[in-house]
């Protein structure tokens, strides 16, 4: 036994994982700092040792305090993370309530069917989008609500300047909302499923109706889990961009309402703007929030009682 | 693991016409989603968009045979070659596969690690890894791109820069999905038993032989899971491979993206992109139906951490 090598025996197996993170988070992480405080636009490598100090960052502190769309910008942020953030938790619990307390076989239809968004092709899911808010009568929404009279002419949903902006946030709230929810459902569900089941039969057995069992057992028991899909909702929300993307891309929302702050670094990096050096101050900015936030969902998750011990180590 | 459940020992807790309410509710609320993929499914074997069940058409292959073919005009042009169709489902399937072994050969070892040795930085740094699964990718992004196009500026010559992006996005989207791996890999090691292990270390036998002939095989599932994952990551991206590899090397993705992004889409032009979108849609359907319950239980088990 080679009892004299732990350390090397360690770092032997975690080695590929540990060349991945340092090539592809750190390294990364520290060139973006970097060009937050070069002048760099359209790639122009050259620029990467050309400083500019806190340029960047002013630049961006003007935008968002004087010019429309930064604050446009900001304020597209707030309404996306604080009403997609209440539609993933509330949504994600009642369809966990909903798919645990009815017959097996169709709940797992129904939690595999909540499933599929998360694991759709962006660019299959953006597509099918596309169809349903189609600006013609041949879009699902506009057939739906002319079939059914309530309205008269079909409409451009997510550009039509006399509906912005909540028609802009809602479908992003919207189509957002869909990919996330399965993530609280998942979570909660399988948090009444450890229940220990002697519990509900008590229940049952002392006459406790559903509503009550729900009321009294399912949701407070999963209080913590509720804490803990909240912040780590929030963070996932304040950084995801792809999905914002492809519906601004196609037009499907309007190109300044439907952009969030993360969405706005991605369109100042590799949109027609190309100002990297802002982009990375915007997205250093990012990290902070998110840094905090993460830190936060560790200590919520009281993260060191639920690590296991390495077993059998010699 | 997910309980044993309470449907062994007692039936569902709704039953009978307040179920049926229940799941009417369930299905009205799913209804956006369920026509939204039905759309998108049954507008691809149509001779025109079937966006409501009030729709009158026809059931026909043409949409399918006139993306194979590269017809992607209402004249009938050929825009792509068949070639080109292929080379581009060829190039997701490069990339789906490039994914699915970097990620496992990036996880599998570290995942052992984590679950069986002890060493300095454990602790810290699995909760680095779990920081890093919700990293700002878009942070991360611009970094990358920028190390990709100085290297590939400064060092790589013209004939071999196609290579070296798909090289490049091959690593840099496995490497976004390294942290979760390696989280759900290590479940699955943590339930093996330690004996068999033990008894190859006590015959002399490597660290790296327990490893590889004594738990390996046992968290095939696990192996399977997370290359189902590995693979449907690889295979779902647009960004990364939109960005990095050249405008000549399209994917299903990027050939989607292109098309619409373009604006001057036709009405009738969009049921031949919905037999693109069907085909691109494929694996994940077919995941779903053969792995249901692995693709549930490894993501209630991933997602917990």
């Amino acid at each position: 036994m080679k009892l004299g090598h732990k350390l090397s025996n360690a770092i032997f197996f975690l080695l590929p994982a540990i060349i991945l993170i340092a090539a592809f988070y750190i390294l990364p992480l520290i060139v973006t700092t970097w060009i937050s405080f070069t002048p760099l636009r359209d790639w122009k490598i050259s620029q990467l040792t050309e400083f500019v100090e806190l340029e960047n960052y002013k630049a961006l502190y003007k935008f968002v305090t004087t010019h429309p769309l930064g604050s446009l910008v900001l304020k597209t942020t707030i309404v996306f993370v604080v009403f997609t953030l209440i539609v993933n938790v509330l949504g994600g619990l009642l369809l966990a309530i909903a798919t645990y307390v009815i017959e097996e076989r169709v709940s797992l239809g129904f939690r595999l069917l909540w499933l599929i968004p998360r694991m759709t092709p962006l660019a299959v899911f953006g597509l099918i989008w596309y169809y349903f808010f189609y600006g013609s009568p041949q879009g699902t929404l506009n057939a739906f609500l002319l079939k059914l009279g309530l309205i008269d002419q079909p409409t451009f949903w997510g550009t039509d300047p006399n509906l912005l902006p909540w028609s802009a946030w809602s479908i992003i709230i919207f189509v957002n909302g869909l990919v996330g929810v399965s993530y609280g459902m998942i979570i909660f569900y399988s948090a009444f499923k450890s229940l220990p089941p002697e519990l509900l039969i008590a229940a049952k057995v002392d006459g406790a109706s559903t509503w009550q069992i729900v009321r009294h057992i399912l949701v407070p028991m999963a209080r913590w889990h509720l804490v803990f899909v909240t912040v780590w909702q929030l963070l996932s929300l304040v950084t995801s961009y792809t999905h914002l993307f492809v519906l601004v891309d196609w037009r499907i929302v309007d190109e300044w309402y439907g952009t969030t702050w993360a969405l706005f670094v991605f369109t100042e990096a590799f949109g027609t703007v190309k100002n990297q050096g802002l982009a990375a101050a915007a997205a250093v900015i990012l990290v902070i929030i998110g840094s905090l936030l993460g830190l936060l969902t560790l200590r919520i998750m009281r993260f060191d009682k639920i690590t296991l011990e390495p077993k059998g180590d010699i | 693991m997910m309980g044993n459940g309470k449907n062994e020992l007692m039936g569902p807790l709704v039953t009978g016409y307040k179920s049926y309410i229940l799941i009417g509710v369930l299905l009205l609320v799913s209804l956006p989603l369920i026509l939204a993929y039905s759309t998108l499914i049954i507008t691809s074997f149509a001779n025109t968009i079937v966006s409501n069940p009030w729709v009158k058409f026809n059931f026909t292959f043409d949409n399918w045979i006139a993306f194979f073919r590269g017809e992607l005009s209402t004249t009938h042009a050929r825009i792509y070659s068949t070639g080109e169709i292929l080379r581009m489902i060829g190039n997701t399937i490069i990339v789906a596969a490039g994914v699915t072994a970097v990620v496992l050969g990036g996880s599998a070892t570290s995942a052992y690690a984590y679950s069986r040795m002890k060493y300095r930085w454990r602790k810290g740094s699995l909760k680095l890894l779990l920081l890093l699964h919700a990293f700002p990718g878009v942070a991360l992004i611009v970094g990358v791109y920028t190390i990709y196009y100085y290297t590939l500026v400064k060092y790589i010559p013209p004939q071999s820069r196609t290579l070296y992006s798909f090289f490049f996005v091959i690593l840099a989207r496995a490497s976004l999905e390294i942290p979760m791996s390696i989280w759900i890999l290590k479940g699955f090691f943590d339930r093996v038993p330690w004996e068999l292990e033990w008894s190859v270390l006590i015959d002399g036998g490597s660290r790296w032989t327990a490893f590889r002939h004594a738990v390996l095989p046992l968290v095939k599932p696990g192996i399977a899971a997370v290359a189902i994952f590995a693979f449907l990551a690889g295979w779902e991206d647009l960004i990364y491979v939109m960005i990095f590899l050249p405008p000549n090397q399209k994917t299903l993705a990027t050939f989607i993206e292109g098309q619409l992004a373009s604006g001057s889409l036709e009405t009738s032009y969009l049921p031949i992109m919905a037999a693109a979108g069907t085909l691109y849609l494929l694996p994940t359907i077919l995941f779903f139906i053969f792995t249901q319950r692995l693709l549930l239980e490894t993501m209630s088990g991933g997602l917990k951490g």
